[in-house]
């Protein structure tokens, strides 16, 4: 005899959708968790609309997931139904957590954003910006706990299945969710014999020896400074961490900050030709939490009051 | 935390407010040192001690920059003779990577400073406290750039 099945719902700001895709990634699992679920509202995958969700009687679905960040008036809006739907809402993946990549929009203001993507965009011609028909964008971008507060943050982009599984199982049957604290380095195989780095090189630079640690070579690693729910998958592949699941807990600290103290700590060369080494480090060092950073933070103040003067 | 003083008072009353952080073995001294010296500098720098600027995490000039400071001053032991050997040369690093990095989000980088002034320098001390202050009197007030 199978459980009454829980009501959940998914939903999707403004995001790529891997999340999605990688909780579909469950597979073969997908046999053992879909008879357990009540999809009441998923966009494009199953046929309910945003006014069904709105009908709902509030606190009436035990779990949402809310993937991506609210870059629109429409996600905004979906963000705010959902939190008030949703018993449990779930920030999922690394986009609804932090910002993530399209977080980085912040690096320049909206009117940059508008010329490159419509007015002036390299394969169209006499571009203009959309007006019919669509949502209107927000100013910046802002993380999405600005809007809404979450019980469960699934950073990842995207949270790998075996997270997704560990959260979805530990939520369906009500029991606690436990995530270690690591960071990726407590599950990265290569020796360190911690010698300090005399050159920051760039990843195609060179030949990586295969058994030592990325960074002490000299490549850019984020492992140090970032939460290790992938299980070290990519450093033990042989590619760098580039941050992706973001500060390890309490996981609103500045990861970005974070990580230009390990990296200064482990290269304490001549400032210039450090410089000269790091190429973009806001890029690098803040590639998925720029909004939720400090730095973010004075970005947005920045840009928020530019509009108030206009 | 409270944000009001600035807040509440007028631009023409305004005076740069600079957070200071100094390693206990030099720059500290050095202050102290400028007081019992009577060398006369800007009352408008806040110090913290810091057991030596290897300590410092990029992280506290950010927070002090975004709860509306409007300077940053770290100073430290000379290159070479940090009581922990190397220690300022930890934060040197960090400082230029995130110099760098303020300067491509949009933060004014005159807005922090890094210096290097020994227990006996209580003069080098004083006017680097001196000069930030009056670069970030020009600069003006960080919270009128989010108003």
């Amino acid at each position: 005899m199978l459980a009454k099945p829980v009501p959940v719902a998914m939903a999707q700001g403004s995001s790529c959708w891997g999340c999605f895709q990688s909780l579909v990634d469950i597979h073969l699992k997908l046999a053992d968790v879909l008879p357990l679920l009540d999809i009441k509202y998923w966009q494009a995958v199953v046929d309910y609309k945003l006014k069904d969700l709105e009908g709902y009687p509030d606190k009436s679905i035990a779990v949402g997931f809310y993937e991506g960040m609210a870059r629109t008036e429409e996600d905004i809006h979906l963000l705010k139904v959902m939190r008030q739907k949703c018993q449990t809402l779930i920030a999922f993946g690394s986009c609804s957590c932090f910002g993530g990549i399209p977080g980085m929009a912040n690096f320049s203001d909206i009117e940059q954003c508008y010329d490159v993507k419509f007015r002036h965009n390299k394969t169209v011609n006499g571009g203009s910006v959309p007006s019919v028909n669509v949502p209107a964008i927000t100013d910046v971008v802002k993380p999405n706990t600005d809007y809404a507060a979450f019980d469960v943050y699934l950073p990842g982009c995207p949270p790998t299945s075996k997270l997704i599984l560990t959260a979805v199982t530990a939520l369906l049957e009500g029991k606690p969710l436990e995530l270690p604290p690591y960071t990726v380095c407590h599950y990265c195989k290569r020796e360190k014999k911690e010698t300090p780095i005399s050159e920051i090189l760039r990843p195609y630079v060179g030949k990586a020896d295969v058994q030592r640690c990325l960074l002490e070579q000299g490549y850019i690693c984020m492992g140090p400074s970032t939460w290790g729910l992938c299980e070290g998958q990519c450093v033990n592949k042989g590619a760098t961490c580039r941050g992706c699941f973001g500060p390890s807990p309490p996981i609103m600290k500045d990861h970005g900050a974070a990580t230009i103290s390990m990296l200064g700590t482990y290269a304490p060369i001549d400032p210039d030709k450090l410089i000269a080494q790091v190429k973009d480090p806001l890029g690098t060092f803040y590639r998925f939490d720029y909004p939720t950073s400090h730095l973010g933070r004075i970005r947005i103040k920045h840009e928020e009051a530019e509009r108030r003067r206009k | 935390m409270s944000t009001t003083t600035a807040e509440s008072s007028p631009a023409v009353n305004w005076e740069p407010r600079i957070i200071a952080y100094c390693c206990n073995w030099c720059s500290y001294a050095g202050a102290d040192l400028a007081g019992t010296s009577r060398i006369q500098y800007p009352p408008n720098a806040r110090i913290l001690r810091v057991n030596c600027t290897g300590r410092i995490d990029p992280e506290f000039i950010l927070v002090a920059l975004e709860m509306g400071a409007d300077g940053v001053l770290v100073s430290g032991c000379h290159p070479g003779d940090c009581h922990y050997t190397s220690g300022n040369l930890k934060l040197r690093a960090r400082w230029a990577l995130m110099q760098k990095t303020i300067e491509q989000a949009g933060v004014d980088p005159r807005r922090v400073r890094l210096q290097w002034a020994s227990a006996s320098e209580a003069q080098i001390f004083a006017d680097g406290v001196k000069e930030l202050t009056e670069q970030v009197r020009k600069l003006g007030p960080i919270r009128s750039e989010w108003k």
